[in-house]
This record gives C-alpha cells, sequence and structure tokens, in this order.
C-alpha cells in the first residue's frame, strides 16, 4: 500500500485551521472533513492529527475541551481560536506565492 | 508568546498527572478508531472486526503514536531522565560496598570545602550584613614613610577623621568606629563585653532601622564629652532586658560610665564585626571624653594627631571612580598632615612621610594589616580544594573501574540500539546521582564537623552553620556539581573508545585488559596532591616547633599576668599606689605562689614608649621603637630574664634613689655599640628631666611580634620611681598556672574597691593566641594532608586490585608459564610504585616551583625543606607499597587451573 504522502507539517497545521474555521470538530471528525473536502485526496490524520492537534493547542491557536460529539460520545471537540484565525489568514497568504513556487520548480525542465 | 503561563501548566500536568494525560488520550484515540470503524462498516459494508482491524492499521500502530504525542508534549526528555534515574538507582543499590566508598570520599572532600568555605567566605567575601552598598563602601588606609619603610595604617586620630569628611568630595558619608572591651552592666554582674565605639553617621551605612527608639545624633556625638546615650544589640536587649518594650530611658554602666538606652538595633546589625558583635554602641565622642585624661592640656581629643584608636569607613558617591576617590583621599591627608605638622614639627617632614590614602575592602581581612589567621584560612580553603581533586579523582578512578567491568553490558545495550548519546545520559546520571548523595552526607559534614574549625577560626559568638547559609549551600551543591559532571566525564570518555563487536565477545574477560590511560593519570594526579599536601604539612609542623622555640628571654610555663580594671572606681594617686602594693604583698601570701613582680605593660598586649635622649645622639627615635615596663626587684627571677652585665633593679632604687634603668642587650648595642652601656644616662621622656643610669643589661626578650627577627629594643625602671601608682603583677608559680588562677584571683579580689575587679591570665595563653596561625596551619595540614593521602591510598589499592582482577587470566597464562608467585607479585607491586614514583616526582617539583609563594606563611623554615621532601616521598612511596602490597599478594596465590578455565 503506497503510503499516503506526507504532509509538510506546516501544511497539516494550515488545512486542520481550515477545517475548524468552518465550526468546532473533533479529531475523527477533522479527519473527516480534510477528507471530504480535498475530495478524499487528503487522508489526514491517522497518527499524525493528533501531535498537530495537540501543538496547535500549546501554541493557542486551537482550543479543546471535552464535550459530547454528533454521535453521541464523550469527545475531544476543538475550536479555532481568534488568534488561529488571524493565524490562518496569514498561513494562508502566503501558501498561494509558496505552492506557485513548488510547481514552478516541479514543472521546470 | 501567547498564554505563556497556561503553557507552562499544560507542560506540568502532562509531566506530572502524565496518567490522566494519557488517559485522555486513549479517550480521544478509541473515539477515532471506533468512528472509523463505523465509518468502514457503513459505508464499505466491511463486518464489524473487519473494519476495526483497518482502521487501527490505518491509524497507524496505537502504541507509536502515543509515544509520537508524547515527544510531542515536551516531557519526553524528563521521562527519560527519571528512567536514568531509576536505572542509576538500582545500579547503585545493587553495589552498596561501591557507593559507599564513592558517597563517603565524595563527602569528604565536598565536606572540607563547604566547612572551610563558610570561614573563607566570612573573612574575606561576605559584605556585612545589612550594608546598604557594599560595593561603594571603603576602609579608609593611610600610608606613610618612617625610616623608608612604609606604614599603612588603618587606624586613625578622631582628627584625622575630621579633616578627611571636610576636605573630601567624592563621599556621600563617612563614619569613625571601633570596637573595644569594656565591662558592661551592673556591678553584680558586670563582664567584659565587646562594645561598638561609632560616630552617629556609621549607623547610615546599613539598612538597618532600630526597632525600638532611634540611633545617635550629631549633638549627642559632640565634642567635649557627647552624652552618655547607648544602643542596644537585638541579643543584649533580649538577655538582659528581657526584650521589654519600654527599655528606652534605662540605664545601663559601660566601663565607668551610666549610659541612657536611647534604642535597640534590628535582629541581624552586627556593624561591621560579623565574627565579634558588640553587644551596644556608644557615641566616639564618650569614649573619646573618657579616654582624654592622658593628654596634655594644650590639645583636646578631637584635635590631637597622637591618639590613634578608631578606623574610618566612607561611601563613594555613585559615578565616582575608584581612582578619583583614591586622589581625593590622598589631597585631603596631605592637608592633614601638613596640619599636624604645624603642632609637631618633629614628625617626619612632608618630602619624606610621603602622606597618602586610598580607599581599600571594606572586609578588613582582604588587607591591608589582615590578620594572620585569615591568611592562614585562605590557604587551607586551597588546601580543602585540593583534596576535593583528590577525591574526584578517586571517584572517577572507582566509576572508570565500574564503567570497565560493565563493558559487556554496555555493549550488549549498544548493540540493542541505545544510542550513545542516552548511554552518556545514563552515565552522567549516575555519577550525578553519586555526586548528589556525596553532596548531602558532606553538608551534615560540614555543618558537625566544620563547628570545630569555625570556632578556630572565627569568634565563639557567631552562630555560623552550614545548613542554614545559602551561600555555603550554593557553593557545596556547585562542588557537588561539578564532581558528578567531572567523575562521569572518564567513563565517557572510555565508551567512546568502545570496540562493540570485541566487547561482545570477550566481555568481562580475556585480553580485554588494557592499560588505560586516563586511570594511570588519575594516580598521578592524586599522588602528586598528596605529597603538595603532605609537604605543606610538613613545612607547618616545623614552623610550629619553630615558633615554639622562639627564645622569648623569659620562661612564660608557670607566670601569671594580674591585671586590674578599675571600671571608673576612683582613688586618688595615693590609695592607687597603696592598692598596688597591697596587691603586690598580697599575692606573696597565696600558696604556692613562688615569686612576684609588678608591671606596667604585659607582653604582646600593651606597650609603653617614651621619647629618649641621650647625650652623643642626635635622635634616639629615629634608631627605632625604645619599650619599657616598670618592675620590682623581683622581676628577672620572677620571669627568669637573666641579667648579662651589671645587676636588676634592686631595693635600693627606690622613690628617693637616682632612677636606674637596665636595658636589653639589643638597646644596649644600638645606643652605645663602642662605649661601656653601664652609667650611661638616659633622659626618659623629656629631654630636661634628671638622668636615669642604665645599671645593668638583660638577655633580649620578644614581647611583641613573635614572627620579626628584630631583638626587641627594651628598658626597665624601678617600679618604685615610675609611675608607682600604675600597673598589675607577674606572679611565677609552682606547678600548673591554670589552677592557680582562681585561687590568686580569689585572694586578691578582696582589696579592690568598689566595682573593680581583677583578672589573672597565664602568659602563655598569650603566647598561645601569637601562635595559633601557625599551630591551625599545622593542625589543618595535617588532617587534611592524612585525609590526602587516606584517599590516595585507597585509590591505588583499588585501582590495583581491580587491574589484577581484569588481568587474572593473563597471570595464569603467566603462572602457567612458569612465573613464580614472587614475579607476579613483584609485577604487579612495580605498577603501581612506579605510579606512584612518578607522583612523587611531579608532587616535589611542583612544591619546589610553588616555594615563594609558602615562605611568607613558615616560620624560619625553607619551603624547600629536602628533609621534609625526602620524608614526604619516603611515606607515599610506603603507603603506595602497602596499597599494591594486598592486591600483589592475591595475585600471587592465582590458581593457574581455575583462572585458565574461569568464565
Amino acid at each position: 500500500m503506497p503510503k499516503p504522502a506526507d504532509l509538510l507539517q506546516g501544511t497539516l497545521d494550515l488545512l486542520v485551521l481550515k477545517a475548524l474555521l468552518l465550526g468546532p470538530l473533533h479529531g475523527w471528525a477533522i479527519s473527516k472533513r480534510l477528507r471530504a473536502l480535498s475530495s478524499d485526496v487528503l487522508n489526514v490524520g491517522q497518527g499524525s492529527l493528533y501531535p498537530a492537534l495537540y501543538h496547535l493547542e500549546d501554541d493557542g491557536w486551537i482550543s479543546a475541551e471535552w464535550g459530547t460529539s454528533l454521535e453521541g460520545r464523550r469527545a475531544r471537540i476543538y475550536t479555532l481560536t481568534p488568534l488561529g484565525r488571524k493565524q490562518l489568514a496569514a498561513e494562508r497568504s502566503a501558501w498561494r506565492p509558496f505552492s506557485a513556487a513548488v510547481d514552478q520548480v516541479l514543472q521546470a525542465n | 508568546m501567547p498564554n505563556f503561563s497556561a503553557r507552562i501548566m499544560r507542560r506540568f500536568r502532562a509531566l506530572f498527572r502524565a496518567d490522566v494525560v494519557d488517559a485522555d488520550l486513549s479517550d480521544e484515540i478509541r473515539l477515532h478508531v471506533d468512528l472509523e470503524a463505523d465509518e468502514l462498516v457503513r459505508t464499505e459494508g466491511l463486518a464489524t472486526a473487519e473494519a476495526r482491524r483497518r482502521a487501527l492499521a490505518a491509524f497507524g500502530g496505537v502504541g507509536r503514536y502515543r509515544e509520537e504525542h508524547r515527544d510531542a508534549r515536551g516531557v519526553r526528555w524528563i521521562e527519560q531522565r527519571l528512567q536514568d534515574l531509576r536505572y542509576a538507582l538500582r545500579g547503585l543499590r545493587n553495589r552498596p560496598a561501591f557507593t559507599f566508598a564513592v558517597v563517603v570520599t565524595l563527602a569528604l572532600g565536598i565536606g572540607a570545602n563547604a566547612a572551610m568555605f563558610s570561614i573563607v567566605d566570612r573573612l574575606l567575601f561576605r559584605a556585612p550584613p545589612m550594608m546598604r552598598h557594599p560595593a561603594l563602601t571603603h576602609r579608609v588606609v593611610m600610608s606613610t614613610y618612617d625610616r623608608g619603610e612604609e606604614d599603612q595604617a588603618t587606624y586613625i586620630p578622631y582628627a584625622r577623621f575630621l579633616d578627611l569628611t571636610r576636605d573630601t568630595h567624592s563621599f556621600s558619608r563617612t563614619a569613625l568606629f571601633t570596637e573595644v572591651e569594656l565591662a558592661v552592666g551592673p556591678a553584680s554582674d558586670a563582664r567584659e563585653m565587646q562594645v561598638g565605639v561609632v560616630t552617629p553617621g556609621f549607623f547610615s551605612f546599613f539598612k538597618a532601622r532600630p526597632v525600638i527608639g532611634r540611633y545617635f545624633t550629631d549633638a549627642e556625638n559632640a565634642p567635649p564629652r557627647g552624652s552618655p546615650v547607648a544602643v542596644l544589640s537585638y541579643g543584649f536587649w533580649e538577655s538582659h532586658f528581657g526584650a521589654g518594650h519600654n527599655v528606652v530611658g534605662e540605664q545601663l554602666q559601660i566601663g565607668a560610665t551610666i549610659f541612657t538606652v536611647i534604642g535597640v538595633a534590628p535582629h541581624d546589625f552586627v556593624g561591621l564585626w560579623s565574627d565579634s558583635p558588640p553587644v551596644v554602641y556608644i557615641p566616639a565622642a564618650v569614649r573619646g571624653g573618657e579616654r582624654a585624661t592622658g593628654l596634655p592640656a594644650s590639645e583636646s581629643w578631637w584635635t590631637t594627631y597622637h591618639w590613634t584608636w578608631a578606623q574610618m569607613i566612607a561611601e563613594r558617591k555613585p559615578g565616582v571612580t575608584m581612582a578619583q576617590a583614591n586622589a581625593d583621599l590622598s589631597q585631603a591627608f596631605v592637608r592633614s598632615y601638613q596640619q599636624e605638622l604645624v603642632g609637631s614639627p618633629h614628625q617626619q617632614p612632608l618630602a619624606i612621610a610621603k602622606p597618602h590614602a586610598w580607599a581599600a575592602s571594606i572586609l578588613s581581612n582582604r588587607g591591608p594589616n589582615e590578620s594572620s589567621l585569615a591568611k592562614v584560612a585562605t590557604w587551607i580553603g586551597g588546601v580543602t580544594l585540593i583534596v576535593w581533586l583528590i577525591a574526584c579523582a578517586n571517584v572517577a578512578n572507582l566509576l572508570l573501574a565500574r564503567a570497565l567491568q560493565r563493558r559487556r553490558e554496555i555493549a550488549v545495550r549498544l548493540a540493542l540500539g541505545v544510542t550513545r548519546s542516552r548511554l552518556a545520559a545514563q552515565l552522567i546520571t549516575e555519577s550525578m546521582l553519586l555526586a548528589l548523595l556525596g553532596g548531602v552526607s558532606g553538608v551534615a559534614i560540614a555543618q558537625w564537623g566544620g563547628a570545630i574549625l569555625r570556632t578556630r577560626f572565627l569568634s565563639k559568638t557567631t552562630t555560623a552553620t552550614v545548613m542554614t547559609d545559602p551561600r555555603t549551600l550554593i557553593y557545596a551543591g556547585l562542588a557537588a556539581l561539578v564532581a558528578g559532571l567531572l567523575t562521569g566525564l572518564a567513563p565517557l570518555l572510555q565508551t567512546r573508545r568502545m570496540d562493540l563487536n570485541r566487547d561482545l565477545k570477550s566481555g568481562a574477560r580475556e585480553g580485554s585488559y588494557q592499560r588505560s590511560g586516563i586511570r594511570a593519570a588519575l594516580l598521578i594526579v592524586q599522588g602528586t596532591l598528596s605529597v603538595v599536601l603532605l609537604a605543606g604539612a610538613g613545612l607547618f609542623v616545623r614552623s610550629l616547633r619553630h615558633v615554639k622555640a622562639v627564645p622569648l628571654g623569659y620562661e612564660p610555663q608557670h607566670v601569671l599576668i594580674v591585671e586590674t580594671n578599675m571600671r571608673g572606681t576612683r582613688i586618688d594617686s595615693a590609695r592607687s599606689k597603696a592598692l598596688v602594693d597591697q596587691l603586690y604583698r598580697g599575692v606573696a601570701g597565696v600558696p604556692g605562689v613562688i615569686s612576684a613582680s609588678r608591671q606596667l605593660t604585659m607582653p604582646f598586649e600593651s606597650m609603653w614608649s617614651l621619647g629618649l635622649t641621650v647625650a652623643g645622639i642626635d635622635s634616639v627615635d629615629k634608631l627605632g621603637r625604645f619599650d619599657l615596663d616598670a618592675v620590682s626587684p623581683t622581676y628577672f627571677t620572677t620571669m627568669g630574664t637573666r641579667i648579662l652585665k651589671g645587676r636588676g633593679i634592686t631595693k635600693d632604687d627606690g622613690a628617693g634613689a637616682p632612677p636606674a634603668m637596665v636595658v636589653s642587650q639589643a638597646m644596649a648595642t644600638k645606643l652605645w655599640p663602642h662605649a661601656e652601656p653601664i652609667g650611661q644616662c638616659v633622659r626618659v621622656g623629656e629631654d630636661t628631666v634628671p638622668c636615669t643610669y642604665v645599671v645593668g643589661v638583660a638577655e633580649n626578650i620578644k614581647d611583641q611580634d613573635l614572627g620579626s627577627d628584630d631583638a626587641g629594643l627594651f628598658y626597665y625602671l624601678s617600679a618604685e620611681q615610675f609611675h608607682p601608682d600604675q600597673g598589675g603583677l607577674f606572679v611565677r608559680v609552682h606547678g600548673d598556672p591554670d589552677q592557680m588562677k582562681e585561687p590568686i584571683r580569689r585572694a586578691l579580689q578582696k582589696y579592690l574597691p568598689g566595682s573593680a575587679y581583677v583578672t589573672v591570665t597565664p602568659i602563655r595563653d598569650i603566647i598561645g593566641e601569637q601562635t595559633q596561625p601557625w599551630q591551625l596551619g599545622a593542625s589543618m595540614f595535617v588532617i587534611f594532608g592524612a585525609l590526602a593521602l587516606v584517599l590516595a591510598a585507597i585509590g591505588l589499592y583499588s585501582v590495583i586490585s581491580f587491574n589484577v582482577g581484569q588481568r587474572l587470566h593473563e597471570l595464569a597464562v603467566r603462572v602457567a608459564l612458569g612465573a613464580t608467585g614472587r614475579d607476579i607479585a613483584r609485577h604487579v607491586m612495580t605498577g603501581g610504585l612506579q605510579l606512584a614514583a612518578i607522583g612523587v616526582v611531579c608532587g616535589v617539583a611542583l612544591v619546589l616551583a610553588s616555594g615563594h609563594w609558602v615562605e611568607p606563611l613558615l616560620f624560619a623554615e625553607s619551603p624547600r625543606d629536602p628533609t621534609i621532601l625526602g620524608l614526604v616521598a619516603a611515606v607515599l612511596l610506603a603507603v603506595a607499597a602497602l596499597a599494591s602490597f594486598i592486591p600483589a599478594r592475591r595475585a600471587a596465590q592465582v590458581d593457574p587451573m581455575r583462572a585458565l578455565r574461569g568464565e
């Protein structure tokens, strides 16, 4: 089985923040939303999601609370903080030139 | 950084509540896997078990993930350290003998250091407690030249203090201070205690508000007599006034004067006298007024330059450099000196005296004129540092040996993928743990053992303890920390050279023996340092013997000194003379007393010198200082001083007879190098008084500085002719003078009027104080030298026996090939003795090279004394031979069959 593309650390952060922009979610739901948003291309999570969540929380960009999930189970619900919102905006504007540059490199012959 | 404190809190929670965090995490993962599995069942129609397996696989291994998550939590590092700690603890518990040896060695090294540090720190480094600006506060030192020699003085006249305060601009405050011993308290329980004599400004140098009342004002310190007001120390307030709150206004007799209490200093206030805190503080002017009685009518105590009695402190203004302050002080001193010259034209002229002044450290032991005790203490501090180094070398060696033994274990761990850095961390953890244990035990040793040291170096009133002193604890902690790092380093270097393959194959057995350069070097260092310490011990012991053998010119063993303290009980001259006569006659009746003599001055304690005029000599004063004593006819037999020529003082030298004097041989040679001294005329005091005729020459005596080579210029007058109403007694007794103190005191006390009292002191106590630095140096060097020797011997022994253990196989092969037990023993012993010999050579070289540093501390002893060095070398080699003999014998008894079959 080919390994799903390992996401650059910063990229995963960006994606998680984006996923949470639409509303608070627990861990699995974040991975599911990312899968849905990327049309099943990005199979995030499995293992690298939670460390990312931890350090995002540590950086104060998201906050977490124990609550009840849609499925009715005890779950840790993550919410985007105002600081995270700002961070997302900043990373987003940095992302475009970055991805364009990567494209350019890859297409160079 | 956002939420910094929240983040710290989370880290803490992660570390200490790891179970809770892990449980949280488990819940989260479980939820994730469950939901993922449900999803798979729903979307792909898998069976529950298969869905679950797939979900778990996709997650990527729950266990691994959890580890990663912990890494992200940033606690892994600490957890690993805790693991290492447990590992080290287990290792140490399994080898109690090894652990014990290392901890004791370190404890001795660290303990000796901490104990000495607590002393040296107080003598040399610690600012006086509560001082406002210790870095800006200085003692003022004044320097003049007299007969080509520089004289550095810190004690100055009051007039000088006034001049310097007025004429300098670099200082925000100045004060005068001194400490005197005075009888404090009402007659019934008066005791001699330390009294701080200070100007009002003294208190403003400290951040010390009085707990009750106030300090003195300038008005209370105004000449001529000031106001008799006193500020109590906190301790004295508690012990003598029951810490009563209405103490202000109470009366307290100090010396001859009744003082009124005006305040109480705070608890930790000791002024500048950390080692002998005053019980009470009085204004300088009161002391000046009391003591001014001896001055000529033309002078008053605050204008005379002839009475030097106190020291000056000054606080530099912020921004004023030392150079500026010193220039300012010198300038003011020159002006003051010119002023002094106006009143006393005999003084050395400005061009010769070259007066200059500077701001020195506030700590008197930082010099100039530091006590020889402080010098010795500094040296012994250095000695304990060497003991510490030896202890470290020993421990490093033991750890190395242990690391060698564990080679196989270490190799296995490396092979199993333990990283070298992790291994290093474990080794360091182990040595740090040992150092910690050693440090804790060392502090305990310093606490209990150091009490003895402190009473020797610091006054007994100091309540310094190691355990409650943060500075000493920090020092001990640093000593332990550095010891842990240093000793952990050695085995680390060893593991770096490890050959995994070979070690795995051979383990701690055949062929694995190799000479270890590090261990040999450590042993040599130990040997070298031991030689240095033992040589130091030898030099000090010899110095002490020389000091004790100094010809004093009198026999102090059985002589006591009787002094009276009138405590202001004023009696006229006639009654005073009657009292002295009564004491002189009375003491003769005490059983055990052989003879007694009147005296005016005591050796090493007081002196009396007057200007002398001798026909044919321009200025007798320029030849040196001539000290006098006024004595009875029985003086020379009482003291055991021999008359070399002429006669001593006799009964004929009474009040009406022509004044007579006996001069010391040194004085005779100085004044009349080519003439007969007997019959010469000396005018004592003014040059107009009648002649005092020299009637005899006595042998030289040492009565001021034991260490100086100069024989005292000394002369004796008749007590009947010179101040017959003053002075005390010398008393020669049978047997132990300590036993005679009390009978004599009781017999004489009854003659004393009012609250006056009598003190009786054996001369040997006074001389004992003089020899104390050498005594102390000798005993400390011997103790620490012996300690070093024992440590070095243990080190050598353990390394050689360890080597023998490692080489059993090789030795057995040698035996099998025909070597006898003797050959084996010789072989092993040679190895040990070689190391010791190199150590001796290095040590002797070091001693020879550092000789001139040690010289000033010694007494008539060359720091390169060949006898001592030879003896030390012999001792060290003998100890080394013994330490290697025991393992050598064991090696000689090796049974080749067993050793070859072994393992």
